[in-house]
């Protein structure tokens, strides 16, 4: 399995496409932090707010990882030719070599998630109750990051292998994880942690949704991995 | 390695691209597998190498496994060492083990002047290469091939040759789709025919009744006898040289033939000598009792095919051409 996580993340980086998702995070990231600095400015004498402010640029950084994490997803699930993909099932078994291409797309996940809530933490402008609302939006990136990796694996190869069919379901799919009240992230993002007061790890459910659809997900993608033709 | 009804279709709607197939594999055993385009042969590779799960039935005993795909589109961002070297280590080899590895079948392959070059910048041949090099790193004890001849050159598909043979040697499986049925002829044990999503099971010359002499036969059991064609391996003999001259002939013997079919048999693919000598015009009508054909035997089934076909025409016998390899066999009428 490590060789298959070698090989898997060797080639995320060697194909480029990485670069992708990782412009898209900047570029979001980047957009919440001008509009949170302006909301701050005109709310600068509210201090009870400031935490509030901290909390909703958390809430966007994680946000935005819905979107960028499935395109991720995407982009390591049609990263490796046919045939290479072949090779490597018949060496290890065509779903461990999915369950490696779906772990290293989410570790990447997480390393955006934790790089999004440090940039959100140094750029804040206030210096008031830090580590709490900074644990919250780190649990609200991981739900963000299980969510943003089911929608990739599941509206894209090898279940979705209609390649614009894949591309419009998994955008849509986005939008309704991220405005749905059904939806875990939504549910973790607008749920409980929106204050800093109860700024919290977001309540277990969205946690245990988030893991339960990131679970199917990756089982019904493995388990179709060696059974469907490129 | 046991196959338990596999069968496979790509979808609950599509139709069944290999069909109840249960078959012993046994160590040691050249297997070639033969069909059309679209017959399933890619399939049924892809099923017994462990690339493709069947959609019934199972696979089982299934041995270290390795497998080079039809075509290997290089569109991987790493160099062929680099990937090598990372399919080195997934086959389970260690670091330095995978290094050497990797040194020996590039050198083996003639492939070590483009080793640094990316994937993507590669030939068809140079990818087929890297392609059959990730395979053989692990010396696997079984090996898959898909038209791993497809594009190399000569040094290389004499590589591939020898490669096969130390496998084979070492006890391994190997099973191929080569569309030349010059390749590897002579040391073929098995033959699976695919068609219509079934599988036949022949002998191939290496097989053991592959160099037995079939028996006679008669035009009124067409079954049976080209059951006896098979018996006699009249399928691919070509000699362990691997060259496409050295074919092994079969020998038909048929009667109840007008002299004038004789010249329309010389010229049907793979006949190479028809006795008696095809008559002048003005005999044409004259019944032969006894004709000789010898026929490539890669050819043999086609051409018996036909003549079961032919009104008033009788099959004698079907023999193998006295079981040597040869380039010219001569048979004496």
């Amino acid at each position: 399995m490590i060789a298959l996580l070698r090989y898997q993340s060797a080639n995320l980086f060697r194909s480029h496409r990485w670069i992708l998702p990782l412009i898209l995070y900047a570029a979001l990231i980047s957009v919440a932090g001008t509009s949170t600095h302006l909301s701050a400015s005109t709310s600068a004498q509210l201090a009870k707010l400031e935490g509030q402010n901290l909390a909703s640029s958390f809430d966007w950084s994680a946000a935005i990882l819905v979107p960028v994490v499935a395109l991720l997803t995407r982009s390591m699930l049609t990263a490796e030719p046919g045939a290479a993909r072949a090779c490597v099932a018949v060496a290890r078994g065509a779903g461990r070599a999915q369950l490696a291409t779906l772990l290293v797309a989410f570790a990447g996940g997480l390393v955006l998630g934790l790089i999004g809530a440090c940039y959100e933490l140094l750029t804040n402008p206030h210096h008031t109750a830090l580590l709490i609302p900074f644990l919250a939006g780190i649990g609200k990136a991981l739900v963000c990051v299980l969510v943003g990796s089911a929608v990739g694996t599941l509206f894209n190869p090898p279940l979705i292998r209609h390649a614009a069919v894949a591309l419009l379901s998994t955008i849509a799919a986005v939008v309704v994880a991220l405005v749905s009240s059904v939806s875990p992230a939504s549910a973790a993002l607008h749920g409980n942690g929106a204050t800093v007061q109860s700024a919290a790890w977001p309540t277990g459910v969205p946690l245990l949704a988030a893991l339960v659809l990131l679970a199917v997900s990756w089982g019904a993608s493995c388990w179709l991995a060696g059974r469907r033709a490129d | 390695m046991q196959l338990e009804s596999v069968s496979k279709r790509y979808g609950l709607r599509q139709p069944w691209v290999v069909r109840n197939v249960s078959q012993e594999v046994a160590a040691g055993r050249l297997i070639r597998l033969e069909g059309p385009n679209g017959s399933g042969k890619s399939t049924l590779l892809r099923i017994m190498a462990g690339a493709l799960m069947p959609s019934v039935g199972r696979v089982t005993g299934r041995p270290r496994a390795a497998y080079v795909p039809e075509r290997f589109p290089g569109g991987l961002g790493f160099s062929a060492r680099e990937y090598l070297h990372h399919m080195a280590r997934i086959h389970g080899l260690s670091g330095p083990a995978a290094s050497t590895a990797v040194a020996e079948w590039l050198d083996r392959l003639g492939a070590t002047d483009y080793a640094s070059a990316p994937l993507r910048t590669l030939s068809k041949g140079m990818c087929q290469k890297v392609a059959i090099a990730q395979a053989l790193l692990s010396r696997p004890h079984l090996l898959v091939l898909d038209e791993a001849w497809t594009g190399l050159d000569q040094a290389a598909r004499g590589a591939l040759d020898a490669a096969v043979g130390e496998r084979l040697a070492d006890g391994g499986t190997v099973l191929f789709v080569d569309h030349d049925p010059a390749r590897l002829a002579g040391q073929v044990d098995e033959r699976w025919q695919l068609a219509g999503a079934a599988v036949r099971y022949l002998p191939g010359a290496a097989g053991s009744g592959g160099r037995a002499a079939g028996g006679g036969g008669s035009a009124a059991g067409r079954t049976a006898l080209s059951e006896v064609a098979e018996a006699a391996g009249v399928g691919e003999h070509v000699g362990p040289d691997g060259g496409a001259r050295a074919e092994a002939a079969v020998i038909i013997e048929l009667g109840g033939l007008e002299a004038g079919s004789l010249r329309q048999l010389g010229v049907l693919d793979g006949v190479l000598s028809v006795w008696p000598e095809p008559a002048s015009d003005d005999e044409s009508g004259r019944l032969i009792e006894l004709a000789r054909l010898t026929v490539a035997g890669s050819h043999s089934d086609a051409i018996l095919r036909r003549l079961l076909g032919w009104d008033g025409v009788h099959v004698a016998s079907v023999r193998a051409a006295s079981g040597q390899y040869g380039a010219n066999p001569e048979v004496a009428p």
